[in-house]
C-alpha cells in the first residue's frame, strides 16, 4: 500500500515509496472508529484530557472518535464546540469529532441551539450520560435535530425504571444491591426507535444491552434511519463480576446476565446490530475504589477493545475476523462518513495489528489517566502495534520506524 | 338578499378572489357608498386583536352598518354561556352578520351552522384567518401592479407554520393566485405532513432568497413557542429564520401579518423599510373587510363600477 497526501495513493505488488515500512506478520485493518468517547475534557484532565484519551485511542487502533458532551461545561453552547474543536486540531493524536448537548445542560428541556453549534463545528448531538426523559421532549428534539442536519446519538435510559446501581436480577439481589430492570433500556429504547421511525432523524443508539433492545433495534430495520452499537463490555462481561462487589464493576447501563450478553453477541453477528463503540469513560480513582453503590460507572474502553473481542469471539470461533473489522472500522467509519475502508483515494487511517502476541492489560500498558479498565490483569491475543492518522503514525510498537527503509 | 359566510379561502377559485380585490378597490376608491346602511354588524372578539377588530368596525361603520362590539370579558361568554348560545343570541337580536375571533379552530364552522347571519371568520386558533389572506393578496396586487402579475412570482412563507392559522390561510390563496409557494421552518414548527401539501420546505431565508423569493411572508414566532421547547433561542431563530437587511438587496418584498417581534423574525432596521409592505397590509384592512362584508351581506353582488 502506498500512502500519499494523507491518502491511500495505491494498493498492489512492489510498490516503493520514499518511506517505507515492513509489515511483515501483521494485519494492515482500516483504523478502528469509535463513536462513543469521554475524554473528560474541558473539567476533569485529571481523568483524562484530549493529549492521553487520543493516545489511549491511537493505542487501540483508533483513528476516529466521537467526543461526547457531558463535560464541565457541558458541551452545550456554540463557543465551547469552537473552543474545543480548536484544541482538538491542536492537540489529538487522532480525528475527533464533537457531539454537542441536544438539550441545554443535558437536562432535557431546552434545545440547544443545534445549527449555530453545527457551524461551530459539532458533529451530532447526544444526551449521553442521562438519556432524554420525556418522549415529547425527544421528539422535537429530532425534528429539530434533523432540520439542524445533525444526527442524534442516543443513550436509552428511563430514568423511573433506573434507580438501582446494577442489572435488576440475580446477581443483585445475592449482593443486596439496588437494581434496575432491564426495561429501563427497553422501553427508553422502544421510544427512541419509534419517535425516530415517525420524525425521520438520523439517529444511533449507543450500548446496546439487553436482547430486547437489540431486537427491538432488529424490528426497526429498514423503517426508521436508525443504526446501533454495543461495547466491548456488554459482549464480554456479564453481571457475576457483581458479586464481587467492587466499585470497578459499576457501569452504565449495566452488565447483564448471560442471555442479554449473548442475545447482544447475536445481533452484533448477525448485523442487526452495526457496530462495536466502547463508551471509553476514565474515572478517577478515588471514585471507583468505593463500595460498588458509591463508584462512579464507567470503565476504560480504547485500548483492549480489539483484543477482548478477537480472544472471545474470533478466537472462540463466534465471530469471523471480517465481522469483526467491519463492526470496528467499515460500519462505524460509514457513520462518521468517510473512513473505514482502504479504497484508493480513502484518507489513510489504518490499524496494524500482531494478531500472534499475547498481552497482559495492565496499568503500564494503559496510556490513559486511568486505569478503570474491567480488564486489567486479564491476558488476551491480539495487540495494536501501530496507527496510522493521515499517513502519519500516532501510535508506534512495530520498533521499525517509519523513515526506516527496508 | 343572498348571504355567504367566509370561513376559508380553501375551496376559493382564482377568480373570487379576484372579484373580492376588485370590490376592495372600489371601496379604496370611494366608489362605493353606504353599503351596509340599515344592516348590523355582529363584531364578537373572544380573543384579543387590534389591527383586526380595528379594520373590521371601521369597515362596517364607514359603509353605514350599526356595529355592536362584543368581546369575552363584559359579554355572557364570560358568564359561562356557550358559543353556540352567544351566536344564537347574536341571531335572534337580529344581526345581519357576525364577525367571529375565537381561541378554537373550528368555531367559525361551528358558528355558521346556527345562524342564518353570513359568518366572518376573523381567525379561529390555529384554523384560518381568510380576511387577512384576502388582505395581503390585494396589498401584493398593488405593489406588483395587478393581481395577473402574481403569476409565478415566487413566495417563501417563513416561520412558525404549524401554529398559524395565517399560513393555513395564505397558503391556498397565494397558490390560487398561481404563485409559487415555499415554506422555510424548522420540523419542530412545521406540521406532520408538510410535504403532502406539494410545497418544498427550505431550511433558512438565505436559502429561500437563493431560491429568487420575490417576496418574504414572514410569521409572527409567539413567545411562548420562544421558550425552548420547539426553537432553541430567539438567537439562532433569527439567525436562521428571520428577515434582515442583506435579504433584500435583490428586491424582495417583506409582509409580516403582524404583531411584529422585532429583532425575532424580522430585524428592526426592515421593518419600515421600503421593501416592507406591512404598512400597506395594515391599511389595506379597511377596503378588503369592506368588501367582504358587502359581498357576505349580499349588499353587493358584483362591481359597482
Amino acid at each position: 500500500m502506498r500512502l500519499s497526501s494523507g491518502r491511500i495513493a495505491e494498493v498492489g505488488d512492489g510498490l516503493r515509496g520514499p518511506r517505507e515500512m515492513d509489515a511483515e506478520g501483521l494485519h494492515l485493518f482500516p483504523g478502528f472508529v469509535d463513536v462513543h468517547a469521554h475524554w473528560r475534557a474541558p473539567g476533569r484532565e485529571d481523568e483524562e484530557d484530549i493529549q492521553s484519551g487520543s493516545a489511549a485511542a491511537a493505542a487501540g487502533g483508533f483513528t476516529s472518535v466521537v467526543m461526547m458532551p457531558n463535560t464541565d461545561p457541558i458541551v452545550d453552547r456554540p463557543v465551547v464546540v469552537s473552543g474545543l474543536v480548536r484544541r482538538l486540531e491542536r492537540e489529538s493524536r487522532v480525528r475527533a469529532h464533537v457531539s454537542a448537548a441536544l438539550h441545554v445542560g443535558l437536562a432535557g428541556e431546552r434545545l440547544t441551539e443545534m445549527r449555530l453549534l453545527k457551524q461551530a463545528g459539532a458533529f451530532c448531538v447526544s444526551d449521553d450520560g442521562l438519556g432524554t426523559a420525556s418522549a415529547g421532549v425527544l421528539r422535537n428534539g429530532m425534528l429539530y435535530a434533523r432540520s439542524a442536519g445533525l444526527p442524534v446519538i442516543l443513550h436509552c435510559e428511563d430514568h423511573t425504571l433506573a434507580t438501582g446501581v446494577v442489572h435488576d436480577g440475580l446477581a443483585a439481589s445475592l449482593a443486596g444491591l439496588p437494581g434496575s430492570p432491564a426495561s429501563a433500556e427497553d422501553t427508553a429504547t422502544a421510544t427512541a426507535l419509534i419517535l425516530a421511525a415517525e420524525t425521520g432523524a438520523k439517529v444511533h443508539i449507543t450500548h446496546v444491552s439487553t436482547a430486547l433492545s437489540a431486537a427491538l433495534v432488529g424490528f426497526f430495520d429498514g423503517s426508521a434511519d436508525v443504526t446501533a452499537d454495543t461495547t466491548p463490555h456488554h459482549l464480554t462481561l456479564t453481571e457475576d463480576l457483581v458479586s464481587t462487589l467492587e466499585g470497578l464493576y459499576r457501569v452504565n447501563p449495566p452488565l447483564r446476565p448471560e442471555s442479554d450478553r449473548s442475545g447482544v453477541e447475536r445481533a452484533l453477528r448477525e448485523g442487526v446490530l452495526d457496530f462495536v463503540a466502547t463508551d471509553h469513560a476514565p474515572h478517577a480513582s478515588e471514585e471507583k475504589e468505593l463500595p460498588l453503590e458509591e463508584a462512579a460507572p464507567g470503565f476504560l474502553g480504547h485500548e483492549p477493545a480489539f483484543a477482548a473481542l478477537y480472544t472471545d469471539f474470533v478466537l472462540g470461533g463466534r465471530l469471523t475476523l471480517g465481522r469483526l473489522i467491519q463492526a470496528m472500522s467499515c460500519a462505524p467509519g460509514r457513520w462518521v462518513g468517510g473512513a473505514g475502508n482502504l479504497t484508493v483515494g480513502a484518507p489513510a487511517d489504518l490499524t496494524l495489528v500482531d494478531l500472534s502476541e499475547e498481552w497482559t492489560v495492565g496499568r503500564g500498558t494503559l496510556a490513559s489517566r486511568s486505569s478503570n479498565s474491567p480488564y486489567v490483569g486479564r491476558t488476551l491475543n491480539g495487540r495494536v502495534v501501530g496507527t496510522i492518522v493521515g499517513g502519519e503514525p500516532v501510535h508506534d510498537r512495530t520498533g521499525v520506524k517509519f523513515g526506516a527503509r527496508a | 338578499m343572498e348571504t355567504r359566510s367566509f370561513l376559508t379561502l380553501e375551496d376559493t377559485s382564482s377568480e373570487d378572489l379576484r372579484e373580492i380585490l376588485d370590490l376592495a378597490r372600489a371601496f379604496a376608491e370611494g366608489r362605493i357608498r353606504d353599503a351596509l346602511a340599515n344592516k348590523t354588524v355582529c363584531l364578537a372578539f373572544f380573543e384579543a386583536s387590534t389591527r383586526t377588530a380595528v379594520s373590521f368596525e371601521l369597515a362596517a361603520r364607514r359603509s353605514g352598518a350599526h356595529v355592536i362590539s362584543l368581546s369575552e370579558k363584559g359579554s355572557a361568554i364570560s358568564k359561562g354561556e356557550s358559543l353556540i348560545d352567544t351566536i344564537v343570541t347574536l341571531d335572534r337580536l337580529g344581526a345581519d352578520a357576525i364577525v367571529l375571533r375565537h381561541q378554537a379552530a373550528g368555531a367559525a364552522v361551528l358558528a355558521s351552522r346556527h345562524t342564518s347571519a353570513p359568518v366572518i371568520n376573523a381567525g379561529d386558533g390555529c384554523g384560518q384567518h381568510p380576511t387577512q389572506a384576502l388582505l395581503d393578496l390585494y396589498t401584493l396586487s398593488e405593489a406588483l401592479d395587478g393581481f395577473e402579475e402574481l403569476q409565478g412570482r415566487r413566495v417563501a412563507i417563513v416561520g412558525d407554520i404549524l401554529h398559524s392559522r395565517v399560513a393555513r390561510s395564505v397558503i391556498p390563496a397565494f397558490v390560487q393566485a398561481g404563485m409559487d409557494v415555499v415554506l422555510v421552518s424548522p420540523l419542530t414548527l412545521l406540521p406532520p405532513d408538510a410535504g403532502a401539501l406539494g410545497l418544498p420546505v427550505l431550511s433558512s431565508v438565505d436559502e429561500a432568497v437563493e431560491w429568487g423569493a420575490d417576496v418574504l411572508y414572514m410569521l409572527r414566532l409567539q413567545r411562548e413557542r420562544m421558550t425552548g421547547a420547539r426553537i432553541p433561542s430567539v438567537a439562532e431563530y433569527a439567525r436562521f429564520y428571520g428577515v434582515s437587511r442583506r435579504h433584500l438587496e435583490g428586491g424582495a418584498l417583506v409582509m409580516h401579518p403582524g404583531p411584529v417581534n422585532r429583532g425575532v423574525e424580522i430585524s428592526g432596521d426592515v421593518v419600515l423599510d421600503d421593501s416592507s409592505l406591512i404598512p400597506d397590509q395594515v391599511a389595506a384592512g379597511v377596503c378588503v373587510r369592506s368588501a367582504v362584508l358587502a359581498l357576505s351581506t349580499g349588499a353587493v353582488h358584483r362591481i359597482a363600477a
